[in-house]
């Protein structure tokens, strides 16, 4: 699998020509944006101004016509977005993502299926609403491997009966094989008990969470102040997590800046890393040949897909091979 | 009158709580025990297998294979003790960890599929002994807290609890195996 330079280089080499089309295209969508949105904007404002002065401030109609105008800004903005970013996927990620490796399957417009994400047991709220984008598929050195982009909701509805959605979860989940054999869930979450109220505290109040499976607290210190363990067997939670797995999310954590969730049932491990937003969708307001920008496309497939070679689900040690 | 009563049953039940508490962490530490147990046996179980296929090819081990044998039946005589269960255990680790190092150095058993396959299996199960031990010692340091730590002592030293020993590598078998040994043939 290439490394992350090599990938660099392919980006900015290799999908060049692809690159400074789709600037092009950028760069005319934005003049257009900010057009229609200075002519929106003034619209909105004198539209305010009419109906202020003969309908009065608070009338429920000047409500409904800023939400309008925003609604309809965030259509008009869609359908104008909307060529481009197919056109990103197309001729961007997809041959980026053949060069992480030839037999990587890519389709920009399935998900991870509702039954792995519900199976993974990290989020136990009934969903929903259940959308996701930029399915991966394949295998990399002998693992099987899927992920996309996930967005999960769920309704609530308060006395009045209105409905409200909150997130669940919202970004990229991950299935792989694992190496080792085992029977039962394991789930390691993030640990915001012991981080708030210390140790002891903390602690206390993890082992009360009813709806989970019995706490495990594992020996490695650094590992059990970022993350907490819930399992239906001490033994196989152990077996799965030894030092230098523990020590190896660990250190994968360390290098996301977001929240990470992972859990392992039955041959599998699931990872779900919280990024609060899509991956994978083109810059509007930030130049595609960006460094940076471009390193988050690199970066985020490189650290994706190369999770298989950081927690070492490639090594055949055990009876499974 | 009423607050006496009031504090007597408060202390009550603090009482069945802490003697719940005990009661609930010397029952995990035996339920984890027979896990121990269970997965030992799996080892147990490898070990002729393991013993019959390499003793042709290693010759020079004869002694530790020898001593890999014997250690397996003193462990699985019926009526044995915790304490000497894990005693054997650790000596179990040793002799069968040179056998492994040992292995390194004869490119035909390398070659032999069968003998990778018994010591992939053995590597696993010798990971699932690891985190047995890990679990039991989980357990058991819980049960010591509470047997020790104020104020579930006292209700501990009512019911006559007693430490229990956790799962140690004893200092000789923490040298670590003379490479250098394995050399000089």
């Amino acid at each position: 699998m290439k490394s992350t330079s090599e990938l660099t280089d392919f980006y900015y080499r290799e999908l060049h020509p692809a690159l400074k089309e789709l600037e092009a295209q950028r760069t005319e969508i934005l003049s257009r944006l900010k057009l229609y949105g200075g002519m929106g904007v003034v619209s909105l404002a004198l539209l305010c101004i009419w109906m202020g002065k003969h309908l009065g401030l608070f009338h429920p109609l000047f409500f409904a016509g800023v939400v309008g105008s925003v609604a309809l800004g965030g259509i008009v903005f869609r359908a104008m977005t909307h060529g481009y970013a197919k056109s990103f996927k197309e001729h961007i990620i997809t041959p980026l993502i053949q060069a992480i490796d030839p037999h990587l399957l890519y389709n920009p417009h399935f998900m991870v299926s509702r039954h792995l994400f519900e199976r993974s047991g990290l989020f136990q709220h009934s969903i929903d609403r259940y959308q996701g984008n930029d399915y991966v598929k394949g295998s990399i050195n002998g693992v099987g491997i899927e992920f996309s982009d996930i967005h999960a909701e769920y309704e609530t509805r308060d006395s009045k009966g209105r409905s409200q959605w909150h997130t669940l979860f919202r970004g990229l989940f991950l299935v792989a094989e694992f190496n080792k054999h085992f029977k039962s869930k394991t789930v390691v979450l993030p640990d915001h008990a012991e981080k708030t109220f210390g140790s002891l505290i903390g602690g206390w109040l993890q082992s009360k969470n009813f709806s989970r499976d019995d706490l495990i607290r594992l020996d490695d210190p650094e590992f059990e102040q970022h993350f907490v363990v819930y399992g239906s067997d001490p033994i196989e939670a152990r077996y799965i997590l030894t030092h230098s797995m523990m020590k190896r999310i660990l250190a994968f954590q360390k290098k996301l800046s977001h929240p990470l969730f992972s859990s392992f049932a039955p041959n599998h491990i699931h990872v779900a890393i919280g990024t609060e937003k899509d991956l994978f969708e083109p810059a509007i307001f930030t130049s595609l040949l960006d460094y940076k920008q471009a390193m988050e496309y690199v970066m985020t497939l490189r650290n994706t897909i190369g999770l298989i070679e950081e927690l070492k689900l490639n090594e055949k040690l055990w009876s499974k091979s | 009158m009423q607050i006496v009563l009031i504090l007597l049953a408060v202390l009550a039940l603090i009482a069945v709580l802490m003697y719940n508490s005990l009661i609930g962490k010397k029952n995990q530490v035996e339920n984890i025990f027979a896990g121990v147990d269970a997965v030992l046996k799996k080892r147990f179980d490898l070990i002729p297998n393991l013993v019959a296929s390499v003793e042709r090819y290693m010759e020079h081990e004869k002694a530790t294979l020898e001593k890999v044998t014997d250690l397996r039946s003193q462990a699985m005589k019926p009526g044995i003790s915790d304490e000497q269960k894990i005693a054997l255990d650790s000596k179990l680790t040793a002799a069968l960890g040179s056998i492994t190092v040992a292995m390194e150095a004869y490119p035909d058993l390398k070659a032999n599929e069968n003998v990778m396959h018994l010591q992939r299996s053995l590597h696993e199960v010798e990971e699932q002994i690891s985190a047995a031990r890990r679990a039991y010692n989980q357990a058991v340091t819980d049960l010591n807290n509470a047997i020790e730590m104020f104020p579930t002592n006292l209700m501990a030293g009512w019911m006559g609890l007693s430490r229990r020993a956790v799962f140690e590598i004893t200092v000789t078998e923490r040298q670590n195996v003379d490479v250098n040994e394995l050399f000089k043939r």
